[in-house]
C-alpha cells in the first residue's frame, strides 16, 4: 500500500483540480448535512426546553383517589411507602435524592407581597408544597438559604421582638419595612436583626427567618411572558441572583402568607378562625425541583402547618413521591410493581408524552435529511462513475507505475471522503448560518412567551461530529462502487482508452 | 568448474490469451514461449493484431494471460499477489508508451516522480527526478506542463519517468510511433546507449525497422504466435514501415 502521506497528497490534489466534479458531488451533501444538523439541533433545543418544563428523568408516584360514602379512603403515601420504593432495584439506593416525597399545603392560605410598588395578592393553598431541602441543590446560594430555619432552635438571631399590629380590615398585612434612619411616626418597622431575612413572628414574638421559597423556571417564564409585561414589571433574568440584586436584595422578594386565610368562599370552613396567623416568606431562588405552578418550601414547614391546622394524618401523608429511576427503560417494571404490590400508580407525565412526540418528530426530520443525504450519496456515485470513466487512462497509468488495486481503491475512496468532509463542513456552516438567521428573526420579530429560548438550536458536539461522520460516511458509500470499478479495471485496457 | 548462466529476466511459457466470448472470441496469443536474458535489447515485431502489445502487457503485469507461465525478474507473476506485481512494476520495470501517457495536471517533474508516490522507500524523489530529466536532456523543463512540450519532449519525459526507479527492465510499446523520424532516431539512440552503458534490458514492441535494426535480437509474431525472423518476414512484420 502507498504511504499515507502520499495518499493524502494525491487525494487532495485530485479533488481540488476538478471544481466541476467537486461542486456536482458536494452540492447535495452540503444541503443534506445542513438540514441534518439544523433539524437535530432544533429538536435537541426543543427537547431541552421541554425537559425544563417537564422533567422527564423522574416519575411521580401518586395514590389513586378513592372515596367511600364521602370519606377519602385513598392509599396513604407515608414513610413506609417511601422506604419500600427506596429498596427497589430500579432505584439507586446510594443517591439520597432518588426518592423524594412531596407534601402539599393541605389547607387554605393567602399570600400578599409588594413587588416594584405593586400590591400582589395570591392564593397559596393548593399552590404550595414542601420537599426535603437536601433535594434542592441548584446552586450554593439557594442551598444555603433553603433550610428549615424554624427547626434550628439555636439560631442566634431568634431574639424577642414586638410583632406588627393586626389590621382588622386586611386579610393579611404586607410584610413591614425594615428600620430606616428617618422613620415616620405611627409606622411599624421590622425590628429584627438582618431584616431582609428575618421578621417578627406574631405567635411567639420572636424573630424568625422567613420561610424560604423556591419557584420553578416555569413560574419565572410565566411571570416574564405574561405577568411582567401586563404589569410593566422588569423581566426576571435567567441569573436570579443578578435579578434579586437589581431589585434591592432579598428584601424585595419577601411576602406575607396568611395561614388559614383565603378569598375563595367556603374552602376553609373546617379551619378554626382562632388558628389563623401570619408568617413571612422570601423567594430565595429558582429550582427545577420546585412544583411547576406554585411555590415550594422545605417540607418541615408544611408538615408543621398541616399538623397545626389539620392534625397528624395530614402531617404524615405525602401528596406524591418523586422517583428517579436508574434507567428509564425500567419504568414499566417499576410501574407494574407499584400497581401490584402497593396499589399505587405513576402520574401521567405530560413530559413523557411530549418527549415521545418530540422523538417521533425528530425521527421524521432526521429521516428527511437522511433521504436527502442518501440521494446526494447516489449523486456522488453517479459523478464518480463518470469521473472514473473519464480518468480510465490516468488510473491505468497509476497501475503501470506501481499502484496496486488497493492504492487505486483508496485514492478514489479518499477523494469521496474528502468531498464528503468538505461538503460536511460547508453544510455545517450553512446550517449554523441558517440557524443564526432564524434566531435573529425570532429575537426581532417573535413576541416574548414563556420558555422562549434565546436560540432555537443547540449544536451539540455530537451533532457536529455526527454531521461530519454522516457526510463522510455517505460520500464514501457513494464512492465505493466507482472505486471498486476503478481498482479492478485492467490497466492494459485502461491505458488504451482514447 | 563452469559458471551457472544468469536466470532469464523474462521467461514465458505457452502463453495464451483471448478477448471476447462465444462467437466474438478472438484468440490473441497462441502458446507463446521465449526468454529474455539480462542486458538484452529485444525488438518484438509483427503486424497489427499479431499480439505484440498484449504480450508486452502480460510481461509488465498490466494484463493476465488465460494460461501459461510468466516469470519476470524471478517472480512468477501469475501466482504473485496484486501488491507484489505492483511492487515489481514500481521498482524494476519501466514502461514507455506510444501515447506518452503523461498527466496534464502535473508538472514535468511531477510526472517523472509519479512512481515515488507508490513506493515506501523512495529517497529524495525530487533530486532523482531532476537527475532523470537531466539524462533525457530536459533539465530545464521540470516546472513546465506536458501541454507546453513537443511530442519528442513528451516522450523523453515518459522515458525519464520510466527510468526514475532505475529499472532492470524497460518495456516500450511503439515508443517512436508518434514521433517524427528525427526525434524517433534520437529516442532510439538513447535506448541503445541505455542498453549499452547501463545494461538495462529492453523489450521494444515496434513496427519500425530502424528500431528493430538496432536491437540485438528480433522476435517476430504473427497471429499470436512466434515466427522465424527471415528478412522477408521481418519486412512483412514491419508492414513496410520506415527502414
Amino acid at each position: 500500500m502507498m504511504p499515507a502521506r502520499n495518499l493524502v497528497r494525491m487525494v487532495v490534489a485530485n479533488t481540488l483540480r476538478s471544481r466541476r466534479h467537486f461542486i456536482l458531488s458536494a452540492f447535495g451533501i452540503v444541503i443534506g448535512i445542513a438540514t441534518f444538523v439544523v433539524f437535530l439541533a432544533s429538536t435537541e433545543q426543543v427537547g431541552t426546553v421541554l425537559e425544563k418544563i417537564f422533567p422527564v428523568e423522574q416519575v411521580q408516584v401518586i395514590a389513586p383517589r378513592a372515596s367511600l360514602l364521602g370519606k377519602d379512603i385513598s392509599k396513604k403515601l407515608d414513610d413506609s411507602i417511601v422506604e419500600k420504593i427506596r429498596s427497589r432495584p430500579e432505584v439507586d439506593r446510594a443517591d439520597p435524592t432518588a426518592v423524594v416525597p412531596r407534601m402539599t399545603l393541605a389547607f387554605p392560605a393567602f399570600g400578599r407581597g409588594d413587588f416594584e410598588g405593586n400590591d400582589l395578592k395570591f392564593e397559596v393553598g393548593g399552590f404550595a408544597d414542601g420537599i426535603n431541602p437536601d433535594y434542592v441543590t441548584d446552586d450554593d446560594r439557594t442551598r444555603q438559604l433553603f433550610k428549615d430555619w424554624d427547626g434550628m432552635k439555636d439560631d442566634p438571631k431568634r431574639v424577642a421582638c414586638v410583632p406588627p399590629p393586626k389590621d382588622p380590615n386586611e386579610e393579611v398585612i404586607q410584610s413591614p419595612p425594615a428600620h430606616r434612619k428617618v422613620e415616620r411616626a405611627g409606622v411599624y418597622y421590622n425590628p429584627c436583626p438582618q431584616p431582609d431575612r428575618y421578621y417578627c413572628d406574631e405567635v411567639d414574638s420572636q424573630c424568625h427567618h422567613r420561610v424560604p421559597i423556591v419557584m420553578s423556571p416555569t413560574m419565572i417564564e410565566l411571570y416574564n411572558g405574561q405577568f411582567a409585561k401586563s404589569h410593566g414589571l422588569p423581566i426576571a433574568d435567567t441569573d436570579f441572583v443578578k435579578f434579586v440584586t437589581q431589585r434591592g436584595g432579598l428584601s424585595a422578594m419577601r411576602f406575607s402568607i396568611g395561614l388559614g386565610l383565603t378569598t375563595i368562599a367556603g374552602t376553609n370552613s373546617n379551619i378554626s378562625q382562632h388558628k389563623v396567623r401570619r408568617v413571612e416568606a422570601v423567594l430565595v431562588g429558582i429550582s427545577t425541583k420546585a412544583m411547576p405552578i406554585g411555590m415550594t418550601m422545605p417540607i418541615q414547614y408544611i408538615q408543621r402547618w398541616n399538623r397545626e391546622f389539620l392534625g397528624e394524618d395530614a402531617a404524615t401523608a405525602y401528596s406524591s413521591i418523586i422517583v428517579r429511576l436508574k434507567d428509564r427503560n425500567q419504568i414499566a417494571v417499576f410501574s407494574q410493581w407499584l400497581q401490584d404490590e402497593l396499589d399505587l400508580r405513576l402520574e401521567d407525565s405530560l413530559g413523557e408524552k411530549f418527549a415521545t412526540a418530540l422523538f417521533v418528530i425528530r425521527l421524521v426530520l432526521v429521516l428527511i435529511s437522511l433521504v436527502i443525504i442518501t440521494i446526494s450519496s447516489i449523486n456522488i456515485a453517479h459523478n464518480f462513475f463518470m469521473q472514473v470513466t473519464e480518468r480510465r487512462r490516468e488510473l491505468g497509468l497509476l497501475r503501470a507505475v506501481g499502484a496496486g488495486q488497493l492504492d487505486v481503491l483508496l485514492v478514489v475512496l479518499g477523494e469521496a471522503a474528502l468531498i464528503g468532509l468538505i461538503g460536511g463542513v460547508l453544510g455545517l456552516v450553512l446550517g449554523v448560518g441558517l440557524a443564526s438567521g432564524v434566531d435573529w428573526g425570532s429575537a426581532h420579530y417573535l413576541p416574548r412567551f414563556p420558555y422562549k429560548p434565546d436560540s432555537w438550536f443547540h449544536f451539540k458536539w455530537w451533532i457536529v461530529l455526527g454531521g461530519l461522520a454522516c457526510s463522510t460516511g455517505f460520500s464514501v458509500l457513494g464512492g465505493y462502487l466507482p472505486a471498486r470499478r476503478a481498482s479492478t479495471m485492467e490497466p492494459a485496457q485502461a491505458l488504451t482508452q482514447n | 568448474m563452469s559458471e551457472k548462466p544468469p536466470a532469464p529476466i523474462v521467461r514465458l511459457r505457452d502463453i495464451t490469451k483471448s478477448y471476447g466470448m462465444g462467437a466474438a472470441k478472438t484468440q490473441v496469443l497462441r502458446g507463446v514461449s521465449f526468454d529474455v536474458e539480462p542486458g538484452e535489447f529485444v525488438a518484438l515485431v509483427g503486424q497489427s493484431g499479431s499480439g505484440k502489445s498484449t504480450l508486452l502487457n502480460i510481461i509488465g503485469g498490466l494484463d493476465q494471460p488465460d494460461a501459461g507461465e510468466v516469470e519476470v525478474l524471478g517472480t512468477d507473476t501469475l501466482r504473485a499477489t496484486d501488491a507484489e506485481r505492483a511492487g515489481i512494476r514500481n521498482h524494476s520495470i519501466g514502461f514507455v508508451f506510444q501515447a506518452f501517457n503523461l498527466l496534464d495536471h502535473l508538472t514535468v517533474l511531477g510526472n517523472v516522480i509519479l512512481p515515488a508516490a507508490f513506493s515506501r522507500d523512495a529517497k529524495d524523489p525530487q533530486a532523482r527526478g531532476h537527475e532523470a530529466l537531466r539524462r533525457v536532456g530536459l533539465a530545464d523543463f521540470a516546472s513546465r506542463r506536458p501541454g507546453e512540450l513537443s511530442g519528442g519532449q513528451k516522450q523523453r519525459v515518459a522515458i525519464a519517468r520510466a527510468l526514475f526507479n532505475a529499472p532492470s527492465l524497460l518495456l516500450c510499446d511503439e515508443p517512436t510511433g508518434n514521433l517524427d523520424s528525427e526525434t524517433g532516431k534520437e529516442v532510439i539512440d538513447f535506448f541503445r546507449e541505455l542498453n549499452a552503458k547501463d545494461g538495462v534490458t529492453l523489450l521494444i514492441v515496434t513496427h519500425e525497422r530502424r528500431v528493430s535494426s538496432v536491437a540485438k535480437r528480433v522476435i517476430a509474431m504473427r497471429d499470436g504466435m512466434l515466427v522465424e525472423t527471415t528478412d522477408e518476414e521481418l519486412a512483412a512484420a514491419h508492414g513496410g514501415g520506415p527502414a
